[in-house]
């Protein structure tokens, strides 16, 4: 597990530092990383402030006062860019994000138990497979896949981006669920046994509820992935009418090529979920992205 | 016979996930290879082998080792930034900053991460534009002028305008998770230090530095492995061009396929990359183990 | 289990690669489709175009729910999908041998494809330039769905590419239309100096400047040579009219375009010219709705791109073609599916066309005061005087020649291509495709 910003902070000691320490060159030095930290959150939030600025302009203001203030807050901006696709491919983004994350975080979570509590024939094998699968990148499966999913008649489909998020996730969900399993005293499982309790009751109804920090995490995770993901995207949806946001917002681009604001506006309401997001669940967040990087 | 049936129940749990690894991710990721041996496109689809023709082809091909390339200044770019500079953030950033203020920046820094790829490069291709965009009007308003070009449409600057965007949406990323590994050092170490009169720099050296090379080793494979895989960003800026002066494997792979139906030689450039990410994860992978014997 | 649900996913890819594969890609099946008319009409048909753009879409629907209004027993399944996605969708419908009865193509190199896999039925029986309904259409729109002296396409639509002027700008600067390529480009100079751009360009995505080339090369090349070029199975591209094209498209760059057109989008590009900052923009007929559109108005007319004096090719060539709708050869529903076309083409349907969509039809004589403004009479008119269609040049040939063009007339305008070397990566690109298709 790990400590982010619970327990003592060591850094609150920093006040009690002796002033003499405080040389010139200590002046100088944090003088300058302020600044970095400084500059650096500009220029950060600056593209992001300009975009929601500029979702509220017309064309005249983003084009002739890039930096101004918008004259008045054009809210129609945004009702255009909802009406004119936006709608749908926010949409079509839920349905595929929130039916993979439950395959996801269902799958992997129902494996990982199997595999850190049962002994199974090739177990190591299936271990290995798991594993394996950390290794390979979607881009190399993009032309069989197509094949693929041509000859079974999922292109074009929910289900081929569904399908295709769930199975290229479940190998590191796999891995981060398990991470947490193992840590689980077994001595629950064997209670649960005691009271006549089957293996699927036992993780339905104890483990599942016990380890749902990380299934927060991993859902988290797997939200951000597939909210953003493009290149499966782009290549095995070609409907318009179910386009997800990140293709959908680059055909809504070739179509309004000089209706910046309405674009602009677009974006932003494609950014915010995943932005709120994470502003909500930072801590579980963070938990994921160290647990699955980390160990 | 009953207890091996019993044995094999088990398996119920890992199903569902081998049977979608073994259909979506590995059984795509074979037949690529043999797919490359292969010539054919959607409109003739039996192919007809090639033999080792593709490869020939694609070795022979400037684009292709322009696009490797690409690749390669990818990576060296994004280790300067996102395991370089994104350090020295995260050092600062404990450094100097008070608590609450920390998790502000912190907060903020990520959230270019949050929003999706697609978002950050349609939002830039705005900012690069050569006429409006505020790239070129900054340089205007302090006297650089005469550095104001277009962007992503010009071979000189176009791959390194679409990198510099992947350096601001993930440098807040990697310092994230620096940041949180700082955070596990203990912090007797930090008193040691001041006991013995380090200053703040050495400190960062003799004790910062070598606690987070765990976590610096798993940014640099991280980043070098992003940068093969690389295809957003370039696909929604420049789609490779002008000249496929931009092109990176993974867009040249599509523009083969799906745009010059040239599927065979699209097949052999994805198995490049399943060579180069494979064995940047395997050295990964086996980077981890050793450090798990280690300790 | 596992090892079933495998065998079984590559049995259905082998099938799907063993269907409708009469050996080798170039050994059309001529469509055995029946195309006399249905002695009832009745059956569903199957239809996809490329028109899903909402100020495009109702026009088609219109005509469907109205033909099976007419036709109580017919039923019409309608897909529309946007422009980019139209060619993933036919691609994968084609591999799959899914495609629906009717769908849409452009002329060229992507209806000959379907040609040489024997997907689509020819058609010259019903459409040929000497049949009833064939007669109805101008020679020159038949002709662009011709492959191998068979016709094989429906023209829906009439485009051309013009200049287009702006006149307030013209007299401002004291020039009038250029009578030939030389004179643009001094023009260019004229109105450059009145502070104007004279060419308002934008080649985003390289097909901008396509364009231009596809003028000039029919201009500079002797039309027997394009031909031969142009075709997969012949490509050459050894004329040296295409250096030249490419110098004189460099010159007119330099003189009337800008720097950074690359980076610049033909829509941005656009707006400059409405909005009067620019003398001239290259643009297609479609588009002239959205100059009459422009706030404050535009007083605005239009010309063809020049022809270079003592050029070795076709002067009355005009870059610009149609687009229409291809059969299925392996339909069930062929004859229904051609009389539901011939429906489309009537003359009230293609008159109306010109007034929904503000596009030009190829049927004679359904563009009139009373649904079109001037330029697009004017416009039709000066179709009508073209000789030939010279056909976008990233749509009439391969695939792999149109990307060599592409890429390299974009080097070409960043600096770092002379038109020699663009050339050889063309021919490059012809012989790879020339292997390709046997």
């Amino acid at each position: 597990m790990i400590a982010l910003d619970s327990g003592v902070d060591r850094r609150t000691t920093a006040k009690h530092r002796p002033r003499a320490t405080m040389s010139f060159r200590s002046v100088v030095g944090r003088v300058l990383g302020w600044t970095l930290l400084g500059a650096f959150a500009v220029a950060v939030l600056y593209p992001v402030l300009w975009m929601v600025l500029s979702g509220f302009k017309d064309n005249q203001e983003v084009f002739n006062q890039p930096w101004g203030l918008p004259g008045e807050l054009r809210w129609e901006n945004y009702a255009r860019a909802w009406d004119l696709g936006v709608t749908r491919y926010f949409t079509n983004s839920v349905i595929v994000t929130s039916a993979s994350i439950v395959a996801t975080t269902l799958i992997s979570a129902w494996a990982a138990y199997g595999l850190c509590r049962l002994k199974l024939p090739f177990g190591n094998g299936v271990a290995l497979l798991v594993l394996g699968g950390l290794l390979l990148s979607p881009t190399v499966a993009l032309i069989p896949l197509f094949r693929l999913l041509t000859a079974i008649g999922l292109f074009d489909t929910y289900w081929a981006l569904i399908v295709l998020y769930t199975a290229f996730r479940i190998p590191f969900t796999i891995f981060l669920i398990r991470a947490y399993m193992i840590e689980l005293p077994r001595s629950v499982d064997e209670a649960a046994t005691i009271d006549g309790a089957t293996r699927a009751q036992i993780f339905w109804r104890v483990i599942l509820p016990m380890s749902r920090p990380i299934l927060v995490s991993a859902a988290l995770l797997q939200a951000l992935f597939a909210w953003n993901e493009f290149a499966f995207a782009l290549v095995f949806v070609s409907d318009e009418s179910l386009k997800t946001l990140p293709v959908g917002l680059v055909s809504m681009q070739s179509r309004l090529l000089t209706d910046w604001p309405v674009v602009l506006a677009g974006l932003t309401i494609a950014a915010l979920p995943t932005i709120l997001l994470f502003l909500i669940g930072q801590r579980q967040f963070l938990r994921g992205l160290t647990e699955g990087v980390g160990k | 016979m009953g207890a091996l049936l019993t044995r094999w129940r088990a398996w119920v749990w890992v199903l569902p996930a081998v049977a979608l690894l073994l259909v979506f991710v590995y059984y795509p990721i074979v037949d690529n290879l043999r797919l490359s041996f292969f010539s054919w496109n959607a409109f003739s689809p039996e192919p007809r082998f090639v033999g080792v023709d593709n490869y020939t082809e694609m070795f022979t091909d400037p684009v292709f080792w322009r696009a490797l390339l690409n690749n390669v200044a990818y990576a060296v770019v994004s280790l300067v930034f996102q395991a370089g500079l994104s350090l020295v953030l995260a050092a600062l950033l404990e450094e100097l900053v008070g608590k609450r203020l920390r998790g502000l920046l912190r907060t903020l820094y990520f959230i270019p991460a949050a929003m999706s790829i697609t978002v950050a490069g349609v939002l830039f291709s705005f900012l690069y534009n050569p006429r409006y965009g505020l790239v070129n009007e900054a340089l205007q308003a302090v006297g650089l002028g005469h550095l104001a070009r277009a962007w992503l449409g010009e071979e000189s600057s176009a791959i390194w305008s679409v990198i510099a965007m992947s350096q601001w949406q993930s440098i807040g990323y990697t310092a994230v998770l620096f940041v949180v590994a700082m955070q596990r050092i203990p912090r007797e170490y930090y008193e040691a230090a001041k006991v013995d009169g380090s200053g703040a720099v050495r400190t960062f050296f003799s004790i910062t530095l070598p606690m987070v090379r765990e976590m610096t080793t798993l940014i640099v494979i991280l980043t070098i492995s992003g940068a093969f895989l690389v295809f957003n960003e370039v696909m929604v800026m420049t789609a490779g061009g002008p000249d496929n002066s931009s092109q990176v494997l993974g867009t040249w792979l599509y523009r083969k396929a799906f745009f010059e139906d040239d599927m065979g030689y699209a097949a052999s450039v994805a198995t490049v990359i399943f060579v180069i990410t494979f064995a940047i994860a395997a050295g990964q992978l086996a980077l981890s183990r050793r450090r798990r014997y280690d300790s | 289990m596992n090892k079933h649900r495998w065998s079984a996913l590559s049995l259905a890819t082998l099938i799907v690669a063993a269907a409708g594969c009469g050996g080798g890609g170039t050994s059309a099946t001529p469509g055995k489709a029946d195309l006399a008319a249905p002695k009832e009409k009745s059956g569903t048909l199957t239809m996809v175009t490329k028109f899903a753009n909402p100020e495009y879409a109702p026009y088609f629907e219109k005509v469907v729910a109205e033909y099976k209004k007419a036709n109580p027993k017919v039923d019409i399944k309608l897909e529309q999908v946007g422009d980019q996605a139209y060619k993933d969708k036919i691609r994968v419908l084609s591999a799959s041998r899914d495609l629906p009865d009717i769908y849409f193509s452009w002329a060229g190199d992507f209806a000959n494809k379907f040609v040489r896999a024997g997907l689509a039925a020819d058609l010259t029986s019903v459409i040929g330039p000497s049949t009833q309904w064939g007669s109805t259409f101008a020679p020159a729109a038949l002709k662009a769905f011709e492959y191998g002296g068979k016709n094989y396409g429906m023209p829906l639509d009439l485009d051309g590419k013009y200049l287009a002027y702006n006149k307030a700008v013209f007299d401002k600067a004291g020039v009038t239309v250029p009578a030939s390529f030389e004179d643009l480009l001094t023009a260019c100079d004229k109105l450059k100096a009145t502070g104007v751009q004279p060419i308002a360009f934008g080649n985003q995505y390289g097909w901008a400047a396509i364009h231009y080339i596809t003028q000039l090369n029919a201009y500079d090349v002797p039309a027997k040579t394009l031909t031969s070029d142009y075709t997969p199975a012949t490509g050459a591209f050894t004329d040296p009219g295409y250096v030249t094209a490419l110098k004189q498209f460099s010159d007119l760059v330099g003189r009337c375009g800008t720097k950074d057109a690359n980076g610049l989008s033909h829509e941005t590009a656009q707006a400059q010219f409405l909005s009067g900052k620019a003398g001239m923009h290259y643009l297609e007929s479609v588009e002239f709705e959205a100059v009459d559109k422009a706030k404050p108005p535009l007083d605005w007319s239009f010309f063809r791109l020049p022809a270079p004096s003592g050029a070795a090719g076709d002067p009355s060539a005009l870059t610009g073609a149609p687009d229409g709708f291809l059969v299925n050869a392996q339909s069930k529903n062929a004859g229904l599916a051609v009389d539901f076309l011939k429906f489309m083409t009537s003359q009230q349907n293609a008159a109306a066309l010109t007034k929904d969509l503000g596009w030009l039809s190829p049927v004679k004589g359904s563009a009139s005061t009373a649904n079109a403004n001037k330029q697009l009479t004017d416009a039709l008119a000066d179709m009508d005087k073209a000789g030939n269609f010279a056909i976008w040049l990233d749509t009439i040939t391969h695939a792999e020649v149109a990307s060599a063009y592409l890429s390299g007339v974009e080097g070409m305008l960043s600096g770092s291509k002379s038109p020699e070397q663009v050339m050889t990566g063309v021919r490059e690109a012809a012989a790879k495709a020339k292997k390709e298709v046997g």
